[in-house]
């Protein structure tokens, strides 16, 4: 159909943007750029199925939906049911498709019949043969036996102690980043074994110590979801827009966030905390009952010492004036909330710190309360390890000395890439060499398998079952149920759906070891059966207690039965119940540890510089390293991706004739490594701060040699009372190199616009 | 360029920056979602690597800083870009095959089949939010299994960017279609906004006046970006709020 002339002006006038020439008979057709098929043209008419599960690549699992098409996981999401993360996910829950799909993965059991040597394929019975042979013989000197995991809980962490406890040997957990300072705090402070919800949602301040919630620290979506609501929640009306305190000698991603971001000198965050407390208490801020119970925690003569304009407080680096403002500004702001962790626990004074710090929150009067600390109750299913505990340090050298003497004969490796993830300085390495057996149960080749005898397959999370009950929880019982979403990866290189049956899970790996080791083992796992059986048990278990209560999105239901029940747990990714809470108070705090400064490895006359490792956003301490959406997601600050990097303050790099991209050798008392540098604005100029997580010899093809392990600059030193890892107690210096390379980085890619200055919205002070 | 005069529903965004963390989980999610690529590390030093959406991060203060010595002073600022669905966008009329088109639904759209690869689209993109395929995308054979098969894998030589996860618009208008009813406020929600922990990135239908997007945007914080342009975009910022705006 042809236009009229009246027609095209018409249309011409209202103005549709397209340039029409008068006399021109355009056929319509021709003007509609609609594509008649409705993109995507290709769109697949399937079925998709959404299964429940749990996110193994957070070490707090996060609640995710896998969506599977034709036996295929396509994609991960959060599963909005599941209370800790409500539907949210991070980077690294989505990138547990590629560990599922990975191409290095191991498809088969291998053996090295010779140390240092190549490995060989082998069959499951001639690799299982020598792991029994070997528990067989050891079991006459059963203490040789090492059990070396990640930290484990829920049922797959019954089964790993029991087996070990069984066997007479001995379970080692490692996690590089350890938390036993913060759970420590948590007990002196608290008198909780578990870590409280932290209410960041409705609180009105929140100052966090060394905690990069919003980045790596314990629950990062958990708090971002919080943190959301903190500033903009709908319901914020009375109370209005949250504010934020970041006390980091680090600009990490929460301090970027902060309204206020206070450089603390490293270690000394509980000097400040202790400062502000006595601000508090000498301005009359605080109500008497609350002092009281502070001052039962922390004696009058203790805090005398921290007066805001004392000598210990002008350690902190911050001036008593600010200190002051800091104080009224957190009391003034109530609901107000006190975190601290990261690398404020991570110092020779580590327990001070953060018990320092807890303790403010005692001042506050906020425990039990709205925006504050709420304890998180009991464990739903009790005798279950329901908390994230792992080894100390001093703990694992001990291992190692062992292991050197050679005590241990026999060792089994799960999840745990010690000889990646221990300062160098142990020398874990050598001594696992000194081992005359080692078994490692892992979906990937990293630094420790490098060094097994016999490594056998593991399911990846997303093929194998499981549960967790969350540490730290939301405040009320939960307990999250992993189910496998897709069959076993096959052998076959994934192009048929047949599982070839080549990866096994290690709560049934272990099962099935007790029964073909014999002796006390077998007797203690005799009616377990498989681990589905395990965690169904469990369940079970749940159900009776519980009185088949399921979750609704509100309130509850009431299952009739077993069947029911453990079908609605899977269907939900759990099992919750928000009227569950803590109703008992901890115990009498204290005591009170021994208030230190913290002490570096390193004089500073010849090492300079502070170093602040810091676990990678994506990578984490470098389990993620082998994934490559990880490696290639921006670090939100410096935005750099798939290397190693040291950020360096702008004018101490002048003064050192440092630029980006240079590649600097970091030399520490230990060790050295090399890395590029990054002038950040918003660095100190006596820190320096290395992302953790690359620099693996081998851990396959995306994270092979590349960039360096800061763990190797580490000094062994360890938190005086708990005796964990301090790995923020380390100085070094930086020595040009002479070569440069460039920074990848999104950063500078897209030309920045300025427009006219649009201030940031200002709001006045209430 | 479009006729049809009915246009039912205007897809748009409202990101509100003050509960913008940076954190990144929106730009892997888009990467999982859509069949993106994995961005190598030659892809980065090339500037050749594909963020549908990226986060873009400015230093604030950085010059005073330098004067002062005060590097506390120093702010990160954090803004989620990605194709912002101009109404009026700059992009389409340069399209020599109609390759790039505005629909009905206020969506810029992007057709792989008709794209011929001028990249004038990209040279008139002032968002710089579209990205061409100098090569053809490649993924270990095991890692094609995470495809997801209701998105294209583009080929080399065709541009492509945000679709505001148009295959999950369609999606939900068949299941809405199925059980008879209209799409409901929330039905939608693209991978990076289903993904994003604070909830900083809201989406919905800009023309159902109940819709929370459109309550968002008349929010006092509210603007586009580089609006003085004319492009009329579709994503709705909401400003970061700083409580020391005035300090300084």
């Amino acid at each position: 159909m042809g236009l009229t002339r009246r027609q095209l002006l018409k249309r011409s006038s209202i103005g549709l943007g397209a340039v029409l020439f008068a006399g021109c008979a355009v056929p319509e057709r021709e003007m509609v750029a609609q594509s008649p098929g409705r993109i995507p043209e290709d769109l697949v008419e399937g079925f998709d199925a959404h299964y429940a599960t749990l996110c193994r690549v957070c070490d707090n699992p996060d609640g995710i939906l896998v969506r599977v098409m034709e036996g295929r996981a396509k994609k991960v999401e959060g599963n909005p049911d599941y209370p800790l993360n409500l539907g949210k996910h991070s980077a690294k829950c989505e990138a547990g498709l590629q560990a599922l799909y990975h191409p290095d993965r191991i498809r088969t059991p291998l053996i090295r019949d010779v140390r240092g040597g190549e490995v060989r394929s082998a069959t499951w019975d001639e690799a299982l043969d020598r792991i029994v042979s070997k528990f067989k013989a050891g079991q006459s000197q059963p203490k040789g036996m090492a059990l070396l995991t990640s930290p484990l809980k829920g049922h797959l962490g019954l089964v790993a102690s029991r087996f070990a406890e069984a066997y007479g040997g001995r379970h080692f957990a490692l996690d590089t980043l350890e938390e036993t300072v913060l759970r420590q705090s948590m007990k002196t402070v608290f008198g909780q074994s578990r870590i409280p919800h932290f209410d960041i949602e409705n609180a009105k301040c929140v100052m966090s110590f060394g905690s990069d919630f919003l980045g790596s620290w314990l629950s990062p979506v958990h708090y971002s979801r919080q943190y959301g609501e903190l500033r903009q929640g709908e319901k914020r009306g009375k109370t209005g827009r949250g504010i934020l305190i970041q006390v980091e000698p680090r600009f990490s991603l929460t301090a970027a966030n902060a309204d206020t971001w206070i450089a603390v000198r490293p270690g000394y965050e509980g000097a400040l905390a202790l400062s502000i407390a006595s601000a508090i208490i000498r301005e009359g801020l605080a109500d008497e009952a609350a002092v009281g119970r502070f001052r039962q925690l922390i004696s009058a003569e203790t805090l005398a010492k921290y007066s805001e304009d004392g000598p210990e407080a002008v350690k902190t680096g911050v001036s008593a004036k600010r200190i002051k403002e800091l104080a009224h500004e957190f009391v003034a702001n109530s609901p107000s909330l006190a975190l601290g962790g990261g690398s404020a626990g991570a110092h020779t004074n580590g327990l001070f710190n953060l018990t320092s710090v807890y303790a403010l929150n005692i001042l506050v009067d906020n425990i039990g309360k709205a925006g504050g600390i709420i304890f998180n109750p009991e464990s739903p299913m009790p005798g279950v390890p329901d908390v994230r505990k792992s080894n100390t340090l001093a703990e694992w050298k001990q291992l190692a000395e062992d292991m050197r003497g050679g005590r241990v004969q026999l060792a089994l490796v799960r999840g745990a890439n010690p000889v990646y993830g221990l300062p160098g300085e142990i020398g874990f390495s050598e001594a696992l060499g000194k081992v005359p057996f080692v078994v490692s149960v892992t979906s990937f080749h990293d630094e420790t398998t490098a060094q097994a005898d016999v490594i056998l397959p593991e399911h990846t999370y997303l093929e194998d079952w499981g549960d967790d009950i969350p540490d730290p929880g939301p405040g009320f019982q939960t307990v999250g149920i992993q189910q496998p979403v897709v069959m076993p990866f096959g052998s076959n290189g994934g192009t048929a759906l047949v599982p070839a049956g080549t990866s096994q899970g290690f709560g049934d790996l272990l099962l099935n070891l007790a029964q073909d080791v014999g002796g006390s083992l077998q007797k203690d796992f005799k009616d377990w059966g498989s681990f589905d059986d395990v965690v169904r048990e469990g369940a079970r278990r749940l159900y009776e207690d519980k009185k088949g209560a399921l979750p609704l999105n509100v309130g509850t239901t009431t299952a009739s039965s077993f069947d029911e029940f453990w079908i609605g747990v899977l269907q939900r990714g759990g099992w919750w119940d928000h009227k569950a809470v803590a109703t008992k108070r901890g115990k009498t705090p204290g005591p009170f540890p021994v208030a230190r400064d913290p002490e570096f490895r390193g004089s500073p006359s010849q090492f300079p510089m502070f170093l602040i490792p810091f676990p990678s956003h994506s990578l984490g301490d470098g389990t993620g390293a082998h994934l490559p959406w990880l490696q290639a997601t921006p670090d939100p600050l410096v935005t750099a991706v798939w290397q190693t990097w040291v950020e360096v303050n702008p004018a101490t790099a002048k003064e050192l004739d440092l630029k980006e991209g240079d590649i600097v050798r970091v030399e520490s008392p230990v060790s050295s490594i090399e890395a590029l540098v990054y002038p950040h604005p918003a660095t100190a100029p006596d820190v320096v701060s290395i992302p953790m997580g690359q620099g693996h010899k081998g851990y396959g093809r995306y994270a092979t040699d590349r960039g360096a392990n800061v763990l190797d600059l580490l000094g062994s030193g360890e938190d005086k009372e708990t005796k964990a890892f301090a790995w923020a107690a380390t100085r070094v210096r930086l020595i040009k190199t002479g070569r440069r390379s460039r920074v990848p980085k999104t950063e500078g890619v897209v030309p920045a616009i300025q427009v006219n200055h649009a201030p940031v919205v200002q709001v006045t002070r209430g | 360029m479009v006729l049809q005069e009915k246009i039912e529903n205007k897809w748009g965004m409202v990101i509100d920056i003050d509960r913008c963390s940076g954190c990144q989980a929106c730009v892997v999610a888009c990467q999982s979602e859509n069949n993106i690529p994995v961005n190598e590390e030659k892809d980065f030093l090339q500037r050749r690597f594909f963020e549908w959406i990226r986060i873009e991060r400015y230093w604030e203060g950085v010059e005073e800083a330098e004067k002062t010595g005060d590097f506390t002073k120093v702010k990160a600022r954090f803004i989620p870009m990605l194709c912002q669905h101009c109404s009026n966008a700059p992009c389409e009329p340069v399209c020599p095959v109609y390759a790039t088109y505005h629909n009905n639904e206020g969506l810029n759209v992007q057709v792989y089949n008709r794209c011929i690869g001028t990249r004038y689209c990209a040279n008139n993109d002032p968002y710089n939010v579209r990205f061409f395929n100098f090569f053809d995308p490649e993924w270990p054979e095991t890692l094609r299994n995470q495809l997801n098969p209701d998105v294209t894998v583009r080929t080399r030589g065709v541009m492509e960017k945000c679709t505001f996860c148009v295959q999950r618009i369609r999606r939900a208008g068949r299941d809405a279609a199925q059980e008879g009813r209209e799409i409901a406020d929330g039905d939608i929600a693209p991978a990076c906004v289903q993904a994003c922990p604070t909830s900083a990135l809201n989406f919905g239908d800009l023309n159902d006046a109940s819709s929370k997007v459109s309550r968002m945007q008349h929010d006092q914080r509210a603007y586009r970006v580089l609006e003085e342009l004319g492009t009329e975009p579709s994503i709705i910022y909401l400003k970061k709020v700083d409580t020391h705006a005035g300090d300084h």
